[in-house]
Parts: C-alpha cells; structure tokens; sequence
C-alpha cells in the first residue's frame, strides 16, 4: 500500500512540473544545460529529461511518457497527467486491482471506444481536396503546435508549415511521401536566422546550402551541376604511397602535370557545359581558382545528410571523375533553374534551386525568430509536427498501393471460406481491398493470426484476438520485440511461407499500426469460420473502418440493412483494432476525454461492484484531469461550465457544442490511454526495486523512431 | 539514458518573472540602457578592474557583448538585442529599452500572460500595418535624387554616439564623407542584380577628425616603399596597368602538406627548383605586360628584386580581407598556382599612386570603377576611435537599408508618441469582433493597450537626461523636450520651439500635454495628423527598416520572457 501511495506521490509530482506547460494556455520552460546554453522548450519531452530524475520508478514513468512521444509524435505531458489521475485514482480505491486493468481495457474500454466514441469522430484528410484539406491541415497544425509554441507564434507558423508541406508536394497523393521525407530532412530543408521578427518566416522554393560558395559565377537559366566526394587535384602522394624525387626536373614536370589535369578537368566540366560543382570535401585553392576561371560556381564542404538529400531529390549519384572516363561524357548530372548566394542575417549561403525527379518539389523553411532558442524550438516542433500528420496519411497511402496492385482476390478467397453466401459476393469485394494491401502482407497476416488465435485462445468467439493486436500497439516503437514475435507466429503456425514477408515489413515500421488494423480485418474473417453469427455485422464495419473508396462505400451501404439486422454486442470486441478509422479527428480542447469518459462509465453500469466497475470509474475520472488541466488558467467555473453542456447534449443525444478551432487526432489519443494503461499495470507489477551500482547497458535508443 | 550521475539536482524555478532577483536586475538593466540613449545619452566606462582595455560607450553592442549575464532571463533578452544589432547595426537601445519597459508594464497589469500576449500581438499588427501604409503620419520618403535624407539620416545616427566625441562640424564632416563613401559603393550601371560594392576603413589613429578623408579605389599599407622615389610602371597600350592577384604564397615554400611520404635523392633542392619557377613566372608576367604584382602572402626577395629591376611593381602581404575587394575592383581572378598563369587572370587598373598619412605609407590603387572605396577614419584616441569605427560602420549599414527600403522614420521620439497615440485612437474605436478574435473582454484589451503606448513614450522619456518636462501635443503626436528648471504649470508653447525631430515649429496651437510616467491621464484621442511639410533640413531621421524590425523583436522577446513558466537550470 505505501508503495502505491509513493508511486502516486511521485506521479503527482512529475505531472505536477509538467502541467504548466500544458495545452493552449500552458507557458514554456527556460532550460539551462549545465554549460550555460539555453534552450527554450514546451515539450515533455525535454522537460521531462531536465528534471534528470532520481527515484527509478518515475525514471520509469517518464520513459514511459517519452516512449508514447517517440512514436505518436505528441502526449508526453498529457501522459504524465493522465497517470497521475490514474495511479492517484487508484491508490485511493485500494489494493488489487492490478488484474482488472486488463478486464477494463477489453471489456469497457474497447467498447466505450467502438460503440461510443466513433458516432463522434470527424474525418480529416482523407477523400478531401483543395480548401477543405488545406483547412483542415492547418487546423490540426495549429492544434499541435498550441501545445508546443508562444501564443503569438503558432498561427503563423502553422500556415507557414502548411504551406511548406503543401509545396513540397502541389499533388495530394504525393504527400504521404512529402511528409516522411520532411520529417526525415527537416534538419536540411530547413534554415534559422536570429534577430528578425517571426513575421519574416517563409517558405523558398530550392534547397538552401548553409554555406557560402566557395566560388561563384553568375550563371542564368537551367544549369547543370555534378556531385564530387573527394579532391579534384591529384595528389603528389598519398598515404602509404612514396613520392620518390629523381631530378628536379621531374618534380616541377610532375606539379606542373598536376596543375595542368586540374585544368583540364574543368575545361572538360566547362564544356560539358556543368555551371556547379558540389563536392563533399574541401578542395584545393587551385581547383576554386580555376573553376572560377571557367565560369564553374563550386560549394564545397558538404554534409553527408546533405548529399544525401541532394542525390534523393536529383537522382544522380557523386561521380569520380578521376577515373578513365575522365574525358568521357558525363552522365550523371542534376538540373537547377538556378543557382544563387543567399543572405540569411549574416550568413552567405548557396540557393539552388534543384530540379526533382521525384514527386517532392523541394522547398526550404527560413525561420526567423529574436533568439536562436526559439528558432530551435520552432524547428522541434515543426518536425515532430511532420511525425505527427504521417500518421494521418496512412490509409491513403495504402490505398494508393492496393489500387495497383489488387490482385490477390482469390488468394483471400482461398483462406477464408466464407460460409454466409448471401452476402459472399460483396464481402469478397471488401475482401479484394482489405487484402490486396499488399500481397505478402495478406497471406502472412493470415498465417500469423492463426498463429496468435492459437497461443492465446484456439476456440474463442474472438474476443481475444483483437486485445492481442490491441497489446501490440505500444510494442510497435520497438522493431526487435516485433520481429520476434512475427518469427514466433509463423513458427507457430508450422509454415514457412512467410517467414520473409514480416521480416520486410518490420522494416517499414512506418506503416506498422495500420497493417495491425488490417490484420483484423483478416481476423475476423478468420472468425467467421467459426462464428457464423456475427459475420455479417463485422463485414459492414470493416468495410466501414478501411474508409475505402467510392465503389467500396456503395458496398458497404448495401450491407448496412444487414449490420441493423444482427446487432451483436460482442462483435464489438472483434473490430477493436480498425475501430478507429484512420484519419478521424475530434476538435481539441476536452472533447476526446468528456466523451471517452461518458462511455466509459455508460458501459461499466453493467459490471455493477465488480473490480472492473472501480476501476473503470478511477480511469473516467483521470481523463477528466486533462480538459481540468486545460481550463484550469481561465475563469473559475469554465471547466464545470463546459463539462455540464457536453454531458448535457450527450444525455439528449445532441450533437456536441463544438466551437472548431483545431482538430487533433483521436488515434493519438487512444493510443496515449492505451499506453497509460500499460504503464500503470507495468508499474504495478513491480514488486521489489533493487540497486547496483554498476551502470546497466542501455536497451535502446527512444530517438531512433523518429527516424522511420 | 545512460549518463553519469548528476552531483546535484537542477534547480527548479516556477514563474521566475515574479522573483525578485530578477526583477532587480531587469530593473538595473533598463536603468543602464535607458541612460545612455540619444544624444544627450550618458557615458559608460567598461574595465575589468585589474587594468588593461577600458571602454567608454554608449552604444548597446558594446555594452552588451560585454556586461555579464546574472540570470538566464536576461541572457534572453541580450541575445535578442544583440542578434537585432548583427543583423541590422541600428537601433540596438530603442529594442533593448522598448522590451525592457514592455515587460514591466506587462507584468504589473495582473492578466494572464497567455491573453497579453495575444492582445498586444493584435497591438503590433495594428502599428506595422500603420507603419506600411502611405497613410502613415511618422514616416518620410527617402530621396534619393538629393542627399539632403541621407546626411539627415547619417547625421542623426553620429549624433546619437556621444561617446566618438564629436563637436559640430566633424559631425558635419564625417557625415559627408559617409554619404561619398556610400555614394561611390553604389554600381554606376544599373543591372537587373546588382551588387554594392565596399568601403574599406582604414584606422589611423591620433589624428584630428577633420583630417579623416575618402578615397576611391584601395589602400594598401607598404612600410618599405620609400616616398621620394618616382614611381615607374609599366603601362599596356590603352594607358591601364594590367595587375597580377596571387592568392598562392610566392617565397618559394609552397610544398602542400600532404599525406605520404616525398623522397628527396641526395643532391636535389626543390627549394632551388621552386625558386627558379617562380623566376619563371616572373619572366613571364613581364612579358605579358604586367604592371603590378599583389600577392596576398609573401613574394621571395629576389623575385621581388626581378620584378623591380623590370619596373613591375610588387606588393606583398595584403592579407586576405583585401582579395575580395582586390579581385571585384581590378576585375581579375586569383591565382592560386604558380605552374601555369592564364592570361585571362590578369585584371587593370587605371593608376597606382603612393599616399602617406601620417608615418604611414601606402600604396593607392586606383581604379577604373570607383565601386570600392577607403575611408580613412582618424580620431585622437584609441576608444574614442573603436566608437567612432563602430558608428560609421553602423551609418554604411543604414544606408544600404535604406536603399533596399527607401523609407525613414522621425526620430527624436517622434515616431514612438506619434505610435502610441495612434494606437490609443484605435483601441478605443475597436470593434466587438476583434475582442472575440483575441479571446479578451474589452476592459483587459484597453489595459493592454495603454501598457503597450507607455511602454512606447517610456523609450521616448528615456531621450530626456536632465530634469526638463517631456510633452506631447494632440495635434501631430510628436514629442517636445522642455528645457530644465521651468515649473510644470509653464504656458507650455513659450518653451518649445521644435519638435524631437524637428518637422513641426510651434507656429500653431498643438494641445500640449504632459507625457508623464505611470499615471496617464484618460486622454480622448483623435488619429493623430501628418505633418504638412514633410521635407526640411536637418530632421532627425531613424532607420526604418531597423526601426521597425527592432519593434517587432522587442515584443517578440518579452512576449517570450513573459511567457516563461519554468526556469529549469541544471547546476553541475
């Protein structure tokens, strides 16, 4: 008891030096690291490793909390209020509740969540185009970044992201792409400079080089460029090679050779008509000397990420023009419109405007702000922004991939027999889309959830299955443990058909929490076999829950009539992995907690006294710490006032009193429940904390997911 | 994370704007600024007490880059002022000051900071849309087809240094020699990009003012040039003197640090080998007509010695903050090898001359297009001198804003009361909507507001050092300056005869009114009036591009330290 007392002391506190920080209203933190250098921050985050906790059990939470950050992009802070409403909630309702934590997640939670919560969602990108989507982008922009930025920054900045991202990818389709790839080289598409105004951020087209040209020669129209990565002027020696001087004939014949290949070679750059040479290593004087002599602009000192994202976006490789081919023709050349120095404050940098190959226009954000802290956390956020909207342009892309490639029909067909024929045409349709995501990916879900039925319940009504995959979801930031357990199915199920597909698709980890609301959908088809009763309702909202196209749609209203007509309760549980579309939104500022805790209570009515009951009751009260949070800076009452409506109009069956500010991402936000469920069952668990001195290897790295 | 144990906990700090550490030191720190602005600004004497450098300023890059750091807070505040002062030179106190009395005002209000801010970021939108409009009454046009704004603008800007120890007509002569400088950096064929060129300073210091003078074309120091001797250089055809620029040393060392080895046989000397190809290229310059020879290193004597024999004129060490405006000048490129010289490096030049000032003797390098010029800077002492260098460099920089922004501001506190009234008159006639769009009630937004127009005055009371009234008229919203020793019940239009900026006379009834600290009265307010003649000589005039960027920041920052919730300071 005084554990669990201790743990929600320690909770309290960690939200108690967190909550300031919160929401719209939150204020931000000055952070000085032991050097003396400043940094500006309102991410958990960071304010969570500032604090450089001492007692391990809240080492534990905020590794938990940054977890959750590292792979939602968002929530640490609200993690940590959320735990301290819970762990407190719970230390006050006693003991032993430990093993209704996971009774309430399958029971009340899971079908608050798909039975409630989902009349409410609003969806936000997928299917929308032009002003709607640019709107919509931005609201959810400005929400993310009004709990990460000064109150007089984030609507620009969000406009200023929005347009950036719009930009980079003019073409819908390609922004799935777009974002990944700003996430990814955020760090080089983008620029900072001190002491403007933040009013003097824009979006330039081109990539902006933070370094001054080494030579320069104006050159108009379309110009050509090559790529080096080592020194252009041979060297006399090199190491472990011996230059051995005979005469001094021999020695002035050989500089003068080697001053004389250097010009040669750029006479042969010259006519080949390349205006920019962007080479990773500095170069010698006379290899700038004579570029500038031939009219060659040259930037030198590149790094490699940006080498790296020049050869991305042009396509071309470095080339070694010390080879044979020297006065051979040059292949591999990228196309700029133009080549310019910049001034960025005081800084020269080179402004090349790259033609792409690939759909990503490139573009560079300039960001202005009075200090370079805030610049950086502008920066910081702004990335983790690009993390954040990925997530909801998933299920686009995916749909992009299934149209090419849906032919895996009878494939599908042939797993799943389908005993309901009445409506076997149209599922096998549904059925068309749901596998024919990805071919490999379909036949080793197949496999792999025979396997797990098999592990956790082999006859079940499939009530299980989807807490499995449920179970899954906060393992997805950790690539070895899924793997292992991809392995581990399909040994499990004595095939060896799919050993390869999981393996490539723990690689593209990005897209991993989709695949596991696919993988549902195979699972209840998997189900239908077995409960024949329940298929025609879960066929309705699977289909329903892929948010397919226009033709999947008019299925799926066929199906409707059939869905009222067998409304089983307990297929609930079965959709539970796809029971949040992807792409769905709710407005912030509360919306998702009230609601959640509504349902949360509605459905535990029916497990009067039960365990499940308390704890039910201890969770539907934490969530309401969140908006209490975020109301708590204003009037007194502004909570209460707000609360009172929402349930008011929930009890009528009203729609919500939405004022429609921002959106924000409602998988995000189960997630984050999801994982502070977890984490209070793990800090549960623990019964025996024990000290030594030696340092413990460090298991991994909670960046690396922002890398995917 | 798998670090060492940290030996202390952070120190953690909540709401740290309502410590009274800091808010002393803000305090003290507004108080040192504010004292040294405008011309009548006092002098501060920087030393570190043990001897040596001792600065006296009063300009906020010094002062800045200087004063040490008692609170991260502040850290804030200086790093933005001083990142202000990089990027444009100018207006570097108004922002320090105007931010330092933003946040005090701001602070005493007792509203969320999370509603100030977003109140008085409506506020600064009003002014820089004000300040953007033609309609805007504080602003003048730049001109450029007469200087008159550009020594106004120069002038203003050396006036407000008290530290260079100016009197009147070096004032007047440094302000002319300014404008020339810049005049001659302007290209003379406009191109669709066009490039300014540069003003290089020459220091000479222990010399009057008024022996400060520009040139065109370069200098560069030859100490063994003897003054006496007649220059004899060789000259091309067209009467130019074609100019050789060697970025490569030429003392005959030039073996590059590579890695291996490089065996050397007994008997061989590549210094020997090295020197009799640098004899070669001499031969070679001689032929191709060259008349000079600049190397930015060393040349080797005897090669030296060829080249005068030769009458090609050799000068060496010219460091390398001279390539640049060497190679832009004469038109020709580096060399960077001595095995191979291309004829199209060679650049021209139309005439070399030896200058002496003082003990020094230079070579003058004149060229064809005066785009790069010298300012030789002269003042009696070494501090006095630092100031000065730091003002004209300071005024070099306005200039160029201005001509990308042909726009001035009045000066003399003019621009901040003009601003402030201009903002009461529009936050009393605001309409509903934009109270819902801040998320206030109208009594927070006009508390705001009159937080922000105080904050406004106070930069233009900080021009007052002695104990004389600072008023406001209700006509233009300009800022008059009462001489001392006169009771604050005076007929107010027998003590003022001019403005702050000096555009308005007293001719007509303005409405004075006292522009008092703390306790404003509730004035009604009207849009305050431009003023009828917009062109006089001798205004004061301010930067308008560093002016407004410096308002904008200022707010920025203290929105910024206002909305610090946390202080998280890690004490290992």
């Amino acid at each position: 008891m005084a554990r669990r007392q201790r743990l929600a002391q320690e909770a309290a506190a960690l939200a108690g030096a967190v909550r300031g920080a919160l929401g719209p209203r939150g204020g931000r933190a000055l952070l000085v690291r032991a050097t003396g250098q400043a940094v500006l921050t309102r991410d958990g985050r960071r304010l969570l490793e500032a604090l450089s906790l001492e007692p391990p059990t809240a080492r534990m939470m905020a590794a938990c909390a940054c977890r959750h950050r590292a792979a939602t992009g968002d929530g640490a802070k609200t993690f940590v209020v959320l735990l301290a409403g819970v762990l407190g909630g719970l230390c006050a309702a006693g003991g032993g509740l430990r093993r209704a934590l996971q009774a309430f997640e399958a029971q009340v939670l899971e079908r608050a969540v798909a039975q409630g919560l989902r009349r409410h969602l609003l969806t936000a990108l997928p299917g929308r185009e032009g002003e709607a989507e640019a709107a919509a982008l931005e609201a959810l922009l400005e929400a993310y970044l009004a709990g990460r930025l000064g109150p007089g920054e984030r609507r620009r900045l969000a406009r200023l992201c929005a347009e950036h991202c719009r930009r980079c990818a003019p073409a819908a389709a390609s922004r799935p792409q777009a974002l990944r790839l700003l996430g990814r080289r955020f760090a080089e598409l983008h620029a900072a400079v001190a002491g403007l105004p933040v009013a003097s951020s824009m979006v330039l087209p081109g990539l902006v080089l933070r370094r001054d040209f080494a030579t320069y020669s104006p050159a108009g129209g379309e110009l050509r460029a090559v790529l080096v990565t080592e020194p252009l002027r041979p060297a006399l020696s090199a190491p472990s090679v011996e230059f051995v001087v005979d005469s001094e004939g021999q020695y002035q014949a050989s500089l003068q050779w080697i001053t004389r290949r250097t010009e040669a070679l750029m006479k042969h750059l010259q006519s080949n008509n390349i205006k920019l040479l962007l080479s990773s290593v500095k170069q010698e004087e006379a290899v700038i000397s004579y570029a500038k002599l031939y009219g060659i602009s040259v930037v030198e000192c590149l790094s490699s990420e940006e080498m790296a994202l020049i050869c991305e976006i042009t396509g071309v490789s470095p080339c070694a023009p010390f080879g044979d081919n020297m006065l051979g023709g040059i292949t591999e050349t990228a196309v700029a419109t133009f080549c310019q120095p910049l001034l960025l404050g005081s800084k020269r940098c080179a402004h090349i405007g790259f033609t792409s190959v690939c759909t990503f226009q490139p573009h560079c954000l300039i960001l202005c702000g009075p200090v370079d802290s805030v610049n950086e956390q502008h920066a910081a956020a702004l990335q983790e922004a690009f993390i954040m909207l990925q997530q909801l342009f998933k299920t686009a892309e995916q749909r992009e991939e299934c149209k090419a490639e849906g032919e895996s029909r009878s494939e599908a067909l042939g797993v799943c027999s389908w005993p309901c024929s009445a409506t076997q045409t149209q599922l096998a349709i549904e059925n068309n889309y749901c596998n024919s995501t990805q071919v490999p990916e379909g036949q080793s879900k197949a496999h792999r959830d025979g396997a797990e039925t098999q592990i956790v319940d082999p006859d079940l009504h499939g009530c299980d299955n989807p807490v499995c995959v449920q179970t899954d979801l906060p393992v997805l930031s950790s690539p070895i443990l899924h793997i292992k357990e991809f392995s581990g199915a399909t040994e499990g199920d004595g095939s060896s058909r799919g050993v390869q597909e999981p393996h490539a698709e723990c690689e593209r980890l990005g897209a991993m929490h989709l695949n596991c609301k696919s993988d549902s959908l195979v699972d209840s088809q998997k189900h239908h076999s077995t409960a024949v009763l329940a298929c025609n309702a879960n066929a309705g909202t699977a289909c329903e829950s892929l948010g397919a196209g226009k033709d999947l749609e008019k299925t799926s209203c066929n199906i409707v009539p059939l869905k009222q007509g067998e409304s089983c309760v307990s297929t609930a549980q079965n959709y539970s992995g796809s029971l949040i579309k992807a792409g769905s939104v709710l407005p912030v500022g509360g919306y998702f907690e009230v609601l959640l805790h509504y349902y949360i209570q509605y459905y535990a009515k029916q497990f009067q006294q039960s365990e499940v009951a308390v704890v039910s009751n201890v969770v539907a009260d934490a969530l309401l710490s969140i908006p209490k949070t975020l109301y708590g800076t204003t009037e007194q009452n502004s909570f209460t006032k707000f609360y009172l409506r929402a349930i008011n109009s929930l009890r009528k069956n009203e729609p919500l009193p939405m004022n429609g500010e921002g959106l924000e991402s409602v998988y995000c936000k189960y997630h984050l429940v999801i994982s502070v469920l977890h984490c209070v069952t793990e800090l549960l668990s623990i019964d025996l904390i024990i000290g030594i001195k030696r340092p413990l290897q460090k298991a991994e790295d909670y960046d690396s997911e922002n890398d995917f | 994370m798998s670090r060492l144990e940290a030996k202390k906990p952070p120190l953690f700090i909540t709401e740290p704007l309502t410590k009274d550490g800091v808010s002393q030191s803000l305090s003290l720190l507004s108080g040192i600024l504010k004292s040294c602005y405008g011309p009548a600004g006092r002098l501060k004497q920087l030393h570190n007490g043990v001897g040596g450098y001792v600065c006296t300023t009063s300009q906020s890059s010094a002062i800045l880059s200087r004063l040490p750091v008692s609170h991260p807070v502040l850290g804030v505040l200086m790093a933005s002022v001083q990142n202000h002062v990089s990027r444009f030179s100018d207006c570097g106190l108004f922002t320090a000051i105007l931010c330092c009395s933003l946040i005090e005002n701001f602070k005493s209000l007792n509203i969320a900071s999370c509603t100030v801010i977003k109140i008085s970021k409506h506020l600064l939108s009003f002014c820089m849309d004000y300040l953007k409009s033609e309609a805007c009454g504080c602003r003048v046009a730049v001109d450029f087809s007469s200087v008159e704004t550009l020594l106004c603008l120069v002038r203003s800007i050396l006036r407000s240094k008290p530290a260079c120890m100016l009197n009147k007509t070096e004032v007047d002569h440094l302000t002319t020699l300014i404008v020339k400088a810049f005049l001659f950096t302007v290209p003379c064929h406009a191109e669709s990009n066009a490039v300014l060129g540069k003003c290089v300073i020459v220091p000479m210091k222990g010399r009057r003012v008024v022996d400060s003078t520009v040139l065109p074309g370069l200098l560069i120091e030859t100490p063994e040039i003897q003054l006496a001797n007649p220059l004899t250089i060789k000259r091309t055809s067209s009467n130019t003197i074609k100019i050789a620029l060697f970025c490569v040393s030429m003392s005959g060392d030039s073996f590059n640090p590579e890695e291996g080895t490089i065996t050397v046989h007994h008997g061989i000397s590549l210094e020997m080998s090295e020197l009799n190809q640098l004899l070669d290229v001499g031969k070679q310059l001689v032929n191709d007509e060259v008349g000079l020879v600049v190397c930015q290193k060393v040349i080797h004597p005897s090669l030296k010695q060829y080249l005068k024999e030769n009458s090609v004129m050799a000068v060496d060490r010219a460091g390398l903050s001279l390539m640049e405006p060497l190679s832009r000048m004469t038109g020709s490129k580096p060399i960077a090898s001595i095995h191979l010289l291309s004829p199209s490096c060679y650049g021209s030049l139309k005439d070399v001359d030896i200058e002496s000032f003082a003990s020094k003797n230079f070579v003058h390098l004149i060229p064809n297009d005066t785009l790069v010029c010298s300012l030789i800077l002269c003042n009696r002492n070494e501090t006095a001198w630092d100031e000065l260098k730091r003002a004209c460099e300071t005024a070099e920089h306005v200039l160029q804003l201005t001509l990308k922004e042909p726009l001035a501001l009045l000066g003399g506190g003019c621009t901040e009361t003009h601003l402030a009234s201009y903002i009461r008159h529009k936050s009393c006639s605001l309409s509903t909507s934009s109270f819902e769009d801040t998320d206030c009630s109208q009594a927070e937004y006009q508390l705001v507001a009159e937080g922000f127009c105080r904050s406004l005055e106070s930069v233009a009371r900080s021009l007052n050092h002695d104990d004389g009234e600072i008023l406001t008229d209700m006509v233009y919203g300009h800022c008059w300056f009462v001489p001392p020793g006169f009771p604050p019940v005076s007929n107010w239009s027998d003590l003022v005869s001019k403005c702050g900026c000096g555009i308005n006379g007293n001719s007509e009834n303005l409405k004075w009114r006292l522009l008092q600290g703390q306790f404003g009265s509730p004035v009604i307010h009207d849009c305050p009036k431009e003023p009828l003649v917009k062109i006089a000589d001798f205004l004061t005039l301010d930067c308008y591009a560093a002016k407004c960027s410096g308002l904008q920041v200022a707010l920025e920052t203290a929105h910024l330290i206002l909305d610090l919730l946390y202080v998280i300071k890690d004490q290992n």
